[in-house]
C-alpha cells in the first residue's frame, strides 16, 4: 500500500469523524443533562435530512444557505419532542430508566413509521448544490467539499457549544441542572425549561449534522440506523456527557475505521471500532472523558 | 323460555342452517384463492418491497380480469380450471430479517392457509422461507432471488423461474470473453461484493470463473452492507484499477459506492454489475450521471416490447400503477405470479402437493412470457435451466440491450468511459 493511500484513507477518516462526533455530541448534551439516552437520535438525523432536501425541493435554494432553518426546524422538533413525550415519561415512579427507554424506542418507530408512509421508502438525494461532487485534489489526496464543509461546521458548532456553556447564563444553568436537578430550582431555575431547551439544542445539533450530510450522502426513511449505532459507540467512548469526549471519540472512530477497513477485510470494518469500544470499557467503564 | 331451551333452540338453528353455510363458505373457497407473498415491505430494501407490490398486484390483475394478452391466465377472468376462482394476495414484510422472514411464512401458511409462497428478494430469506414451505408442503417460487445454492438443498417444493448468478455471471464472462475476443484489452476483474449471501454466493462464482477463463483477480474485496462510508474499500478498489469491476450490492450501498468512487477521483474502466442495487431506478436517479456505460445483467429488457406486444401491454398496466417502468427485478415478480397461477389452474386444486405437481410440469414456450427466456421448465432441483440472462447497458439515461446477440439492439460501448 502506497504512502498516499494511506493518507487518503487517514484524511477521509478525520472528515467523517467530524461529522461523526457531530452527531454524537447531541446525544451526549442530553445525556449528561438528564440521564436519558435518547433512542430517536438517528430518527432526528433523518428528519434533518429529509427537512433539508424538502426545502431545497420547494425553494430550490442551496443547502449552505438553508442550514439555519433545518437547525431551527429540529430545535423545535427536539423541545416538542420534549414537551410530548419524554417529559412524561420522566414522571414514571416504577422502573424510570426503562419507562424513559421505551419512550424513545416508541418514539423512534413512530417517527420511522410516519416518515415511510409519508415520504415512502425511495432514496432520496439532493442533486445539484454548490459543494455537490467536487472535491478537492491535494497531491493525489481527494478531500470532497461537501465533507470539508460539514468538517469545518463540525468544528465550528463545537467552539460555539463550548463558548454557550461556559459564557452563557442559559449553559450556567445546564451545568448547574445536570449537577444537581433539585438544587436548581431553589435557586429560581425551571428545571422543566431548561430540560426543554437542552432537547432542542441536542436536536438542533444532530439537525445540523443532517444538514451537512444531507447534501453528500442519500436520504431515506432509515438511514439514521447505522449512523445512531455509531453515535452511541462515539458517546460511551468518549464518555457520556462529555462534549469534548464526543469530538474526540468521534475523530477516533472515524480514523479507526477506515483504517481497520484497509487492514482487516473491509466486512469486519466494525471491529476496530467495537475492539477499542471494549478496550475502554474494561479499563475505562466512564469513558475517555467521562465524569460519571 | 328458560336457559335450556335457548340453548337448544340456538343449537337447532345452527343445525337447520349449516349446509346454507357451508355451501357459502364453499363458495368463497372456490372465489379466492390466497398466496402469500413475502417482501421487505419496510426497512433499508423497503423500496424493492412496494415495487414489487406493485409488480405482484398488476400480475394479479391480469389473472383475475381479462386481458388480451398472450401470457398464460391473461384471456379468462379468474382460474378457468377452478371455476374462475380469483386469487387474492396476503402480503407479509420481512425487513431483510431471514428470521422475520420465516416466521411471517409460518403465519402465512397456520393462520392465513395460502397454497403457496412467493418471495423474497433477499436470497438469505428465500432460504429460510422456502425450507417453512417445505416443512408444511407448500410450493415457493423465489422470485427475484438469485443466489446458486438456494436450488441445491434437495427441497422438493422450491421452483425458481428466473436465472440465478451462476447462470448471469456466466453470461457476463461469456460477454468478456467476446470482447476480448474482438480484440478489447481485458485482463483483470475487480471483485466489490456485500456480505450476506448473495453478494458471497456471486463473488464464489465469479471468483471460479475468473480462474477458469484467464482472468486475474486483482480486487477481491469484501464489504459491510449500509456503512454509513465505503472510502477504504473505494481506495482499495482504485490501487487494483481492474479492467472491469464486478459489483454485488444492494441499492443503498450501489449509491454510496459510485459518490465515493466519484469523490475520491476514480473513474473505473468497466462496470458489469450484478443487477440488484444497479437495476434500481432509485441507484439512477441518485447518480445516473456518473453510471452511464453501466452494464448489468438482467432478467428482462424492456426493448422486447417492440418485437413482443404483450411485453408492451404489461408494462402499460404496471406503469399505470408504479409509475415507472419494469425492470430486471419487477419484471421477474409479475412473473411469478403468473407462472403459480398457471400451475394453479392447471392443477385444478388448491392442494400444496398437487400444485407442486403441475408446477413441475410446467412447460410454457418464452413467446408466451414477458422474459427474453427460451422457456419456463423446471429441471428436478425446481430450477429453470432456459432462463437465457441478458446484458443491458446504461446509455444516453436508458438501458439498451448489448448481449447475447440475438437479442441485442446495440454493440456495447466498450470501455464504458472511452
Amino acid at each position: 500500500m502506497t504512502t498516499q493511500a494511506f493518507l487518503q484513507v487517514l484524511a477521509s477518516g478525520i472528515l467523517i469523524g467530524l461529522i461523526y462526533a457531530l452527531i454524537a455530541v447531541g446525544l451526549s448534551l442530553i445525556f449528561g443533562l438528564m440521564d436519558v439516552v435518547n433512542f430517536a437520535h438517528g430518527e432526528f438525523l433523518m428528519l434533518a435530512m429529509y427537512a433539508m432536501f424538502g426545502l431545497v425541493l420547494v425553494t430550490a435554494i442551496d443547502p449552505v444557505l438553508l442550514m439555519p432553518i433545518v437547525v431551527g426546524i429540529m430545535f423545535v422538533v427536539g423541545v416538542s419532542a420534549y414537551a410530548g413525550v419524554i417529559r412524561f415519561a420522566m414522571r414514571a415512579k416504577a422502573n424510570p430508566g426503562m419507562v424513559q427507554i421505551f419512550a424513545t424506542f416508541g418514539l423512534a418507530l413512530v417517527i420511522q413509521g410516519l416518515a415511510q408512509y409519508f415520504f415512502t421508502p425511495d432514496y432520496r438525494n439532493i442533486g445539484n448544490s454548490w459543494l455537490g461532487g467536487k472535491t478537492l485534489n491535494l497531491g493525489g489526496v481527494f478531500l470532497p467539499w461537501p465533507q470539508i464543509y460539514g468538517g469545518v461546521i463540525s468544528l465550528l458548532a463545537f467552539g460555539g457549544l463550548y463558548l454557550l456553556i461556559t459564557r452563557t447564563d442559559f449553559g450556567k444553568a445546564l451545568e448547574a441542572t445536570r449537577e444537581d436537578q433539585g438544587a436548581v430550582a431553589l435557586v429560581g431555575i425551571d428545571r422543566n425549561r431548561v430540560f426543554a431547551l437542552g432537547w432542542g439544542l441536542g436536536a438542533a445539533l444532530v439537525g445540523l449534522s443532517g444538514a451537512v450530510l444531507a447534501v453528500f450522502y442519500y436520504i431515506y426513511p432509515q438511514v439514521g440506523g447505522p449512523f445512531a449505532l455509531i453515535a452511541y459507540v462515539t458517546v460511551a467512548l468518549g464518555g457520556f456527557g462529555s462534549i469534548f469526549g464526543a469530538l474526540v471519540a468521534g475523530l477516533i472512530v472515524g480514523v479507526v475505521e477506515a483504517l481497520t477497513a484497509l487492514i482487516l477485510p473491509p466486512a469486519l470494518k466494525s471491529v476496530g471500532v467495537y475492539s477499542l469500544y471494549l478496550a475502554v470499557l474494561f479499563v475505562r467503564p466512564s469513558g475517555l472523558f467521562g465524569r460519571l | 323460555m328458560n336457559r335450556r331451551e335457548v340453548l337448544l333452540a340456538g343449537a337447532a338453528m345452527s343445525l337447520a342452517s349449516s349446509p346454507l353455510m357451508g355451501t357459502r363458505a364453499f363458495a368463497q373457497a372456490g372465489a379466492e384463492i390466497p398466496i402469500g407473498v413475502i417482501w421487505p415491505l419496510s426497512g433499508p430494501s423497503a423500496q424493492i418491497g412496494v415495487d414489487a407490490k406493485h409488480a405482484l398486484e398488476t400480475a394479479a390483475e391480469i389473472v383475475n380480469g381479462s386481458f388480451d394478452i398472450d401470457v398464460p391466465t391473461a384471456k379468462n377472468a379468474g382460474l378457468a380450471g377452478l371455476g374462475n376462482a380469483r386469487i387474492k394476495l396476503i402480503f407479509a414484510d420481512h425487513q431483510g430479517d431471514p428470521q422475520k422472514g420465516r416466521a411471517e411464512a409460518e403465519r402465512l401458511i397456520t393462520q392465513d392457509k395460502v397454497v403457496a409462497l412467493v418471495g423474497a428478494f433477499h436470497s438469505s430469506v428465500s432460504a429460510t422461507v422456502s425450507a417453512s414451505c417445505e416443512r408444511y408442503g407448500i410450493p415457493y417460487l423465489a422470485a427475484d432471488s438469485s443466489s446458486p445454492s438456494l436450488h441445491r438443498r434437495n427441497l422438493k417444493f422450491f421452483f425458481r423461474a428466473a436465472a440465478h448468478d451462476e447462470m448471469f455471471s456466466g453470461g457476463m464472462f461469456d460477454f468478456l470473453d467476446a470482447q476480448k475476443k474482438a480484440g478489447k484489452k481485458i485482463e483483470t476483474v475487480g471483485l466489490f461484493f456485500e456480505d450476506t449471501i448473495f453478494g458471497t454466493d456471486s463473488s464464489n462464482v465469479q471468483r471460479k470463473l475468473a480462474a477458469d477463463r484467464g482472468y486475474k483477480v486483482v480486487a477481491d474485496i469484501k464489504y459491510r452492507s449500509n456503512s454509513p462510508s465505503l472510502t477504504s474499500e473505494v481506495q482499495q478498489i482504485k490501487s487494483a484499477d481492474p479492467d472491469v469491476l464486478l459489483p454485488s450490492s444492494y441499492t443503498t450501498d450501489s449509491i454510496l459506492l459510485m459518490k465515493t468512487m466519484d469523490e475520491l477521483g476514480y473513474k473505473p474502466k468497466n462496470l458489469v454489475a450484478q443487477a440488484a442495487g444497479f437495476a434500481d431506478k432509485a441507484t439512477f436517479d441518485a447518480v445516473g450521471d456518473k453510471l452511464a456505460g453501466l452494464i448489468s445483467r438482467a432478467s428482462f429488457s424492456i426493448d422486447m416490447a417492440a418485437k413482443r406486444p404483450s411485453v408492451a401491454k404489461v408494462n402499460e398496466m404496471f406503469k399505470a400503477r408504479a409509475n415507472r417502468d419494469l425492470n430486471d427485478n419487477t419484471s421477474r415478480q409479475l412473473t411469478s405470479i403468473l407462472v403459480l397461477a398457471d400451475a394453479i389452474d392447471r392443477a385444478k386444486s388448491t392442494d400444496g402437493e398437487k400444485i407442486r405437481a403441475a408446477l413441475a410440469a410446467t412447460d410454457t414456450p418464452g413467446e408466451k412470457t414477458i422474459m427474453p427466456w427460451k422457456r419456463i421448465k423446471f429441471g428436478e432441483d425446481g430450477q429453470n435451466v432456459d432462463a437465457d440472462p441478458v446484458l443491458i447497458q446504461y446509455i444516453g439515461g436508458k438501458f439498451v440491450t448489448v448481449y447475447p446477440e440475438n437479442v441485442a439492439i446495440a454493440t456495447a460501448k466498450w470501455p464504458m468511459n472511452g
